[in-house]
This record gives C-alpha cells, structure tokens and sequence, in this order.
C-alpha cells in the first residue's frame, strides 16, 4: 500500500522514513493531494451563491464531501467543522449554552483528550455546570463509578478510542447506559473512524466529533455528526454569511439544515481531498488490516517487554494499534530523537491528556502508532532502531 | 563566519560526522561539560520554558566573566547545555552578548534553528543573554 503515499518516497537522516505517528496524522495518498490540487487548478471558486460553472464545481465538490460522510456513517447530519476540537466545541457552544444551567451534571473521563474537557470547564465556568469525571482503573474506565456517576447527568461525553492507549472503551455499554437515564451522548471518534466502521444510527449517540487527517484525509477539516433530535436543540453561535436564510437591519434568518453551523467560507479544498479521501478508504477493509496491526503492535510490545520497557497499552482484542512506553531510564526525548536520527518518526510527550497521564505515574510515553500501510518490515526496522538506542544509552 | 576558537573545535568536531546518530552520541558526550545546577536550585524563573524535557539554566557573572550552570533529565538537551557552557563560560559579557546561535546549526547539531524544532536550544541559548544583560544592568 506504500506505493499510494508519495511521502513515503522520501528520505529522513539519510533513512527510509518509518511513519509511526499515526495518531497524530497520518500520510495521505496521492489521490488526496491530487484532487486538492486540481480542485485548486481546474475548479476554486466560492460555494453556494454563485451560478458560474466554476461555483458549481467547487459547490459539488464540497458537498459530495458532505454527502460521503452521512453515507459512511449512516447519519442524517453532518456538520462540517475545522476537526473534532472545533466539532466538540460546537457542541459546548451550540447544545451546551442553550441545554444546560446551573447546577447541571456533565460526565467526562480521565481518558480524554484536552479537546474533550477544556470546552467543557470553559462552559462549567460560565454556566456553573457540575463536572464529573470517571475513573481510569489500570488502563480502563470504572463503570461502577460511570453508574453513579451518571446520576442526574444531563451529558455524557466519552472518548471512543485512546489516543495515548489505544484502548477501545465499551461506548455500546456506555451509550445504553446514559440513554436510560436521558442524557445526551457525545463519542469523540476521532482515533476510532481511521480504524473502525462505525455506523452513528445504530450506535445510538446524539453527537459524534473526528477529523479527516486521522483517516488520510487533509488537515483543517473533521466533522459533527448529529442525531435529528439533538440537532433540533442546537442553536448557532457563530454568525456570519452561508448560515443564513435572511439578514435584514433588524434580525436575521437562519438556515435550517448543516449550513446553520457553518457560518463564511467553508473548507472548500479540503472537503474535496476528504471526499477522495473517503473514497479511497472504502476500497479498504479496515477490519483486516486492523487484524493484521493489531498483530504487528502485539507482537512490538512483547518485543519491548523483552527489552525492559514499560508498556501502558493493553491491546486487546478492540483496541487501537497503539504502542505507547517508557523506559526506566531513558527520557523519552532522547529516545524520540535518537529513532529520528534513524528515520523512526515516533510521538512523545504527554499526548494532549495531562489527566491520564498523572493516572499513568508518568509525564510522558513514548508512542508507536501504527496505520494502514505499517507494515512487519516497519516493525523489524523499529525495534532494531530502538536496540540501537539501547546500545549507546542503556 | 569566524568563531571563537572553543566553538571552531566544536563546529570542526561535528562536521566531521556524516550520521545524524553519530552526531546525537556526540552531542550526549557533551553533556559532561556542564557545572551542574543542584536540584534544591531548580526555580521557576531558572526553568526553561517550551522544552518537552525538564531543563533549568543559572547564569552568573564572576570577576566580569560569565559562568552558567544547568540541568536537564534529557541527555541530549543537557548535552546542548554542555555545548553552550563551552561557548559561554569564562567569556566576558561583551563576547557572550556577540555570540549567535548559528554555530549549532553550522556544526550540524540541530536541522533547523527555528524556535519550534531546535529544541529548546535557542530557548536556552535567548535565556544566557538575556541574563548576562541583566547581570550587566
């Protein structure tokens, strides 16, 4: 599959580029530049408003992104956002403001990303919410404590899959559980969509939050899939042209469909690339490869063990292809840098979730994510790589 | 670029390498010429801010010359200390206040020296002057 991702051709330190950054982004095949590009040199105008060829090029371009989106995931919403931040915050702003008072209970967890509490103690701060967080029990959420915890809960927001772990959680149990008690339910699924099929409808959560760069697409783009109901409830917070119907001295208008929360120009280039990223990925069978990289990340942690790390995660039979470490000794910045030297791209650092990481005893992992086109000759150079770390430090 | 002679030697060292690797191995080695900063020294204004490592940077002027002591958990960060300890220490405020940090870059030490990937270096190498000027104020 390399031979789709151009980028791969490169080399980094003078080596074959090992890309294991995946959860942060991944590479994008050549179809994904080539229809930015063309979009750019055949068709960019604005969408929408204007009736040349050209608007309407670019207007069907951007909604078959649209259009691909609700298809793929089985929604009737797709709100079109910058990426699952913006996505999770919209909701904060649009559901949020308007839904929630004072003294209202709002259920996270300890496994979040920062992009799934920030927008939320910014709401408890204006709207004097209640925040309750569930615990992360080695490596795993407490559903105990998420059964009482639920009480009274007017929202709950959860992390599909972890960034830092790789852990699937049980959202099925999850989103069972907070319906009973009438709450909302919002899946931030933007480590679950690149790995898993997931179909919105029949998982039953109000609002779902990812980003197309996740998944091969381009950056700046992700998307906010929203239920009937819940979309009902929401009110727009960004104003401006494209979100609305009427705009007199005295009031305004609003759209009624997606448009409503996608005031000015929208991301027109990069809703063609994720169209064609869209595309791309459903020429691929994501349960396979997940099978087979789940296999590959297995078989990197065992290897890791052997060598005296600390591995945090779990890897079973659900999870994410994740491999995040430490070593006893080593600071994982050395170890990043010294893998770069050999053309190993690794994360490290803390991964955009402080709170798990005090949960971890650590200020940081190492991290090894693996994506569609890892491959076992990734893994060999990879450990052989870290052994050459190990040589000089340990 | 004419350097001063310390850093010449270092500048000739690392260009010597032709594997970034190497180069890193090199760097770490360099770590033993830092005068270390006692942890019960570490404060929040002797904190480098922006490095994903713990790094802390004490700067003093003795006898008009300038003497730094740091820190660092990270090996290779600690290792840049030792780097900017050599060009540093025992220098008069006047030369240290001349210096640019391009020698790190012209060595090959660091791909780029642009804030957010020479980790933490011109960080630090900022932190030093700023504190000479202030040591000469």
């Amino acid at each position: 599959m390399k031979q789709d991702f151009p980028i791969f051709l490169r080399k980094v330190n003078g080596n074959s580029l090992v890309y294991l950054d995946n959860a942060a982004t991944t590479q994008k095949p050549a179809c994904v530049i080539d229809a930015m590009s063309h979009f750019y040199t055949s068709s960019n105008a604005n969408v929408h408003r204007a009736v040349h060829t050209l608007a309407g090029e670019a207007t069907e371009g951007y909604e078959a992104c649209r259009s691909l989106l609700k298809q793929r995931y089985n929604s009737t919403r797709a709100i079109i956002t910058s990426g699952t931040t913006e996505a999770i915050n919209l909701v904060a702003r649009s559901w949020g403001e308007s839904n929630l008072n004072s003294g209202d209970v709002v259920v996270l967890t300890e496994m979040e990303h920062h992009s799934d509490i920030v927008p939320w103690q910014m709401l408890a701060e204006r709207k004097a919410i209640e925040l309750r967080y569930i615990p992360v029990i080695d490596g795993e959420l407490d559903l105990d404590a998420f059964d009482v915890a639920l009480e009274g809960a007017k929202l709950v927001c959860v992390v599909h899959t972890s960034n830092v772990l790789g852990i699937r959680n049980p959202v099925e149990k999850i989103i069972a559980a907070a319906k009973s008690v009438g709450a909302r339910i919002l899946l931030d699924a933007a480590q679950a969509v690149p790995h898993e099929m997931i179909d919105f409808q029949q998982l039953g959560a109000d609002f779902m939050a990812f980003s197309a760069h996740k998944m091969c697409g381009p950056t700046g783009i992700g998307a906010l899939l929203v239920n009937d109901t819940a979309f009902d409830e929401m009110e727009p917070f960004m104003g401006g042209g494209d979100m609305i119907q009427t705009v007199t001295l005295e009031g305004s208008t609003y759209q009624t469909n997606e448009h409503k929360f996608e005031a000015g120009t929208p991301r027109i280039a990069e809703g063609v690339g994720w169209a064609a990223a869209l595309d791309w990925i459903s020429k691929v069978d994501l349960q396979q490869h997940h099978k087979r990289l789940l296999s590959i990340a297995t078989s990197i942690k065992s290897s890791l063990q052997e060598r005296g790390m600390t591995v945090y995660s779990p890897l079973g039979p659900d999870d994410a292809a994740v491999v995040s470490f430490t070593h006893p000794t080593i600071h994982p910045e050395d170890f990043a840098r010294l893998l770069d030297a050999q053309g190993i791209a690794v994360r490290t650092g803390h991964h955009c979730a402080q709170p798990l990481m005090d949960k971890l005893g650590v200020s940081g992992t190492i991290r090894a994510s693996l994506y569609l086109y890892n491959d076992d000759s990734d893994a060999e150079v990879f450990l052989s790589g870290i052994d050459r770390v190990l040589e000089v430090m340990a | 670029m004419t350097w001063p002679a310390a850093i010449q030697e270092i500048i000739d060292e690392f260009q010597e390498i032709e594997e970034q690797f190497e180069r890193l191995e090199i760097l770490m080695d360099f770590s033993d010429e830092v005068e270390e900063l006692p942890i019960e020294q570490w404060t929040e204004a002797n904190l480098v801010k922006g490095c994903q490592s713990i790094a802390h940077i004490e700067v003093e002027l003795v006898d008009d010359a300038v003497w730094m002591k740091a820190a660092a958990d990270a090996k290779i960060v600690q290792g840049l200390q030792g780097i900017l300890s050599i060009a540093v220490n025992g220098s008069s405020p006047e030369d240290v206040l001349s210096l640019t940090p391009e020698f790190a870059e012209e060595a090959g030490i660091l791909n780029s020296l642009t804030p957010s990937r020479s980790n933490g270096f011109r960080t630090m190498f900022d932190m030093v002057q700023k504190r000479v000027k202030e040591g000469i104020q």
